[in-house]
């Protein structure tokens, strides 16, 4: 319980700085959006001070000194107020990212957590039958995976089961005739549309977690507690998965809650090839219109799933691993 | 299922022809609880040259029977051992031969009736009991798998089994709520004892069961091995490379060499009637330290200064070679005095043969004639901060004091956590003393700067315990040495190339061409340690730091490098603080000797005088704590 206490005080001290840092660094950057903006303009011609004036008024100076300023965007933040996107004006940031977010989390996330299962358990079965097909094919077959760049698979994917063979639809989350709501057939749409991004995901992420638990399992197979269990006639399940998969786990943890915290960044190649709405197409399109307080939102968002994550993984850890609580 | 039935103990009927075992010194009808017959053990690592690690063995061992096997490493003790409690996996291989369990051959077993044959059969206490329990069960669970996994205890039962065979380990229940990192070593070696018991074996094997643990911490677990197999009657094989431990526990010993078992004989016999000459090698590197006189082969004792033929005294007999082990407490402790008369200064000074050695033993002639720099420790304590707010500081050392004197050599002792460690830590200015003063010669070693600590390194060197450790796998010995040799001094190029050779020559690592190319791994443990002393000289320092530079040796190649160290000291007039536990090489390298106790120094003086009328508790504990196979089996 202290151990807990302990990581929720590190994290609430990480997130504050994070929280800090993201006020901070755009005011620490050369020029204004306002700037970028007038500067475009002046490409067709000559800006009028007038221009100029309208200009700032529409995206909006900061008044008060910088201390009134944090204290202001302290309150925005805690509120979830972001702004007015630039890019899809006028739609407010925290509209355009709470449409955006179940998306990328359904698609992503699922993926994460499934590749992650599905890997760690054809990685403790490799390393358990090793030398016979049970290792080679999962090992053979997650390093030949892993090695396609994701885009490609997802080009090929697309290509063959959706233009060619009309398997798949090609674009978006959702049918464009479907009506958005809690139904069972946009329910089946989802999946649906799903499916062709998420296989391209499970594909390429699968090897990693395959290969990785494999080693970590052929180490602590070598040690000996294993043995020792061996020796003293403790049945081969529970070797292979209390004694020796029990302890090869604890460092794939730390991998998996980078994984996880990376989730809500989306995948910025494969939501963008399947024309998926989620946030990595978003923060493509605010990085392309140079939307900061999309950008903005977007990051701090990032930052914070990728903290929480690692709470959440350290808290896991403290429960699996005894020797972490001390 | 059928395996635990007493039917099945009638012997070796069903499972072969006419057994035949060789002749046995006390062939009386006893009944026969293993049979190894011809066995053979291959190892067959993919795409290298398969070993051969256990040649055509052949032994048979009564029930009740308290076996040693004892040989050096990669004599394929453990091997076997492996072989006989059916653990043998790939890359080992049982190549052929029988393993006659009650008259069931183990190497031709499935993996099911293997298992079955666990509880009630074999057991087997591993090597490091530090890394045998599961770091994230508690031990409760770990008694529970057994439990579970054989249903030889009632459900209802078994909490209570378990606090009982914790119990027979001197251990208390409340050890079953903690995860094996709450347990010191000698604790965790206990809980593996414990739960090697809960199977009910009538065999155990324990393959190396005291060696990780600290030399207090062995004796002890020691006797309680013994007393659990007097106590529940079980067969017991005690696997080590420690004569002394083997002949004190054992009834009869196996010596094993290259695969090959050469003798077989009763424990009695194998310490006062060795036949092989393998049994007499390993004999002549045991020695009581608190003896008169100690000598081992290539190491005599330096209060003799008549030796007669040193390089003969392998294939003796210390018993017969020296006077009998004396009591020490009944005689006055005097050879103090011998060794500190300097008779050597009168004989001529002999070339620096190593294996001769007595005559010219007393001058440091080089360091005396360039000054030499005397290290002084003056009530140096050095305190560790607590951990945590709820921990405690720790006083590692404790208002030490000592000067070891230019081409000295004094030992440090004491078990781990002593603060041995610390000290040379402090010396060589890793660590800054909380109290007190370090000197070299004027320099105070406490007060030095980064730029002071780097020529620090010049004056003092360090030699490891772990020569595996201490170099680098992938340089070569000339690459390694030259590196020391440019960081350290000015030398440079040719002179460097030529600086390597003169260190190689010095710590006897010739023809010098055949070693500088070699890579560590090609090297032997004892080769090995002779590079890390080289590096060591290589700046030609004045103190040596030997940290148990031969506590990871085979008994063999230890007097090697203990002669080495302490002829350096003539040779080229450096000194030697050594640490170690092994009172044993530090009475045979050593002028004096401080015995340290949490921090403190308990006792000190000189070694030999210590060392034959000790008069702290600890130190006279520590010494009654080396296994000593006369106390036992001299009548």
């Amino acid at each position: 319980m202290r151990y807990a206490l302990r990581k929720v005080g590190l994290f609430a001290l990480t997130l504050w700085a994070a929280v800090t840092l993201n006020f901070l660094l755009p005011r620490m950057m050369p020029g204004s959006p306002a700037d970028a903006a007038i500067a475009r303009l002046s490409q067709n011609g000559p800006v009028t001070d007038e221009t100029r004036a309208a200009v700032e008024a529409q995206l909006g100076v900061p008044d008060g000194n910088i201390l009134q300023q944090y204290l202001a965007y302290l309150d925005q933040v805690i509120h979830l107020d972001f702004g007015i996107s630039y890019a899809f004006y006028p739609e407010p940031v925290s509209g355009l990212v709470a449409t955006a977010l179940p998306y990328t989390i359904v698609l992503v996330g699922t993926v994460t957590v499934i590749a992650f299962i599905l890997g760690t358990l054809l990685g403790v079965l490799a390393a358990w039958r090793r030398g016979t097909w049970l290792d080679a094919l999962p090992t053979v077959g997650g390093s030949f995976m892993n090695t396609f760049p994701y885009f490609w698979t997802s080009l090929l994917l697309l290509f063959f089961l959706g233009y060619v063979a009309h398997l798949f639809p090609t674009f978006g989350a959702y049918s464009a005739t479907a009506v958005p709501g809690i139904s069972w057939d946009f329910f089946v749409d989802i999946l649906y549309h799903a499916a062709l991004p998420a296989v391209t995901l499970l594909i390429t992420s699968l090897g990693g977690w395959i290969i990785g638990m494999r080693n970590a399992m052929i180490n602590t197979l070598g040690e000996d507690y294993v043995t020792f269990a061996e020796a003293n006639g403790i049945g081969g399940r529970t070797v292979a998965l209390r004694y020796a998969a029990r302890n090869a786990i604890l460092p794939n943890l730390t991998g998996f809650g980078l994984a996880l915290g990376g989730v809500v960044g989306g995948s910025i190649l494969v939501e963008q090839v399947f024309g998926y709405p989620g946030i990595g197409f978003l923060l493509f399109n605010a990085v392309i219109g140079q939307d900061y307080p999309l950008m903005q939102a977007l990051f701090l968002m990032i930052t914070v799933s990728v903290l929480v994550a690692n709470l959440l993984v350290d808290i896991l850890y403290g429960v699996l691993d005894p020797r972490t609580r001390r | 299922m059928t395996s635990n039935h007493p039917a099945q103990q009638a012997g070796p009927s069903g499972a072969g022809p006419s057994d035949v075992g060789p002749p046995e010194a006390d062939p009386s009808d006893v009944e026969e609880i293993l049979s190894l017959q011809d066995v053979s053990v291959v190892y067959e690592p993919v795409g290298a040259a398969p070993t051969h690690a256990v040649r055509g063995v052949s032994a048979q061992i009564a029930r009740g029977e308290f076996v040693g096997l004892v040989g050096e490493s990669g004599s394929g003790k453990s091997t076997l051992g492996f072989a006989i409690t059916g653990l043998a996996t790939a890359p080992a291989r049982i190549e052929k031969g029988r393993i006659l369990f009650r008259g069931r051959d183990i190497a031709s077993m499935d993996q099911d009736s293997l298992r079955s044959q666990r509880q009630g059969g074999f057991a087997m206490v591993l090597q490091s009991g530090m890394n045998a329990l599961n770091p994230v069960r508690t031990i409760r669970k770990h008694f529970h798998d057994i439990f579970a996994a054989h249903r030889h205890v009632p459900r209802a039962r078994r909490e209570e089994r378990a606090a009982e065979l914790v119990g027979k380990v001197s251990l208390g229940p409340e050890v079953l709520d903690l995860y094996p990192d709450q347990l010191s070593g000698g604790m965790r070696q206990r809980v593996t004892i414990a739960l090697a018991l809960s199977l009910e074996p009538q065999l155990m094997v324990f393959d190396e069961p005291t060696t990780a643990l600290d030399v207090m911490v062995q004796h002890a677990v020691m006797d309680t091995i013994r007393d659990l197999q007097a106590s529940e009657g079980f067969t017991a094989i005690l696997i080590s490379h420690d004569l002394g431990i083997v002949l004190e526990s054992a009834q009869r010993v196996l010596v094993m060499h290259d695969g090959e078992i050469v003798e077989d004989a009763a424990s009695a016999d194998i310490l006062h009637r060795p036949r092989h000459e393998y049994t007499r090698m390993l004999l002549s590197h045991y020695a009581d330290p608190r003896a008169e006189v100690v000598t081992l082969p290539g190491l005599e004792d330096r209060a003799v200064l008549r030796s007669d033929d040193p390089s003969d005294a392998s294939a003796e007999n210390p018993a017969s070679s020296s006077p009998e082990p004396a009591d020490p407490s009944a005689e006055p402790p005097d050879p103090s005095a011998a060794r500190s008369a300097p008779a050597a200064p009168a004989a001529p000074p002999a070339p620096a043969a190593s294996s001769d050695g007595a005559s010219s033993r007393r001058a440091p002639v080089s360091r005396l004639r360039s000054g030499g720099t005397e290290l002084r420790l003056q009530g140096v304590s050095k305190v560790y901060p607590a951990a945590r707010r709820s921990g405690r500081a720790v006083r590692a050392v404790d208002d030490v004091s000592f000067t070891l004197e230019p081409g000295g050599a004094t030992a440090l002792v004491g078990q781990s956590g002593s603060g041995k460690s610390t000290i040379a830590k402090l010396i060589t200015g890793i660590e800054r003393p909380s109290e007190g003063t370090v000197h070299l010669g004027d320099t105070s070693v406490g007060d030095l700067g980064r730029s002071g600590l780097r020529d620090l390194r010049r004056t003092v060197q360090m030699v490891f315990q772990d020569p595996y450790a201490a170099l680098n796998p992938l340089n070569t010995v000339e690459y390694t040495l030259a590196r020391a040799v440019m960081n350290l001094t000015d030398v440079r190029r040719d002179g460097a190339r030529r600086r390597v050779r003169e260190l190689l020559e010095t710590v006897g690592l010739t023809p010098v061409e055949q070693f500088t190319g070699k890579l560590p791994h090609q090297l032997s443990g004892g080769q090995r340690q002779r590079v890390v002393i080289a590096r060591a000289l290589a700046c030609d320092p004045q103190v040596i730091i030997a940290d148990e530079p031969v506590s990871m040796l085979d008994v063999s190649l230890r007097a090697g490098v203990l002669s080495l160290l302490r002829d350096l000291r003539e040779s080229i007039g450096v000194s030697l603080l050594y640490i170690t536990h092994d009172l044993l090489s530090a009475r045979l390298i050593t002028d004096r000797i401080l015995v340290l106790h949490d921090g403190k120094v308990v006792e000190s003086g000189p070694t030999a005088r210590v060392m034959r009328a000790p008069q702290d508790d600890y130190t006279i504990s520590l010494l009654d704590a080396i296994p000593n196979p006369r106390r036992v089996l001299t009548p």
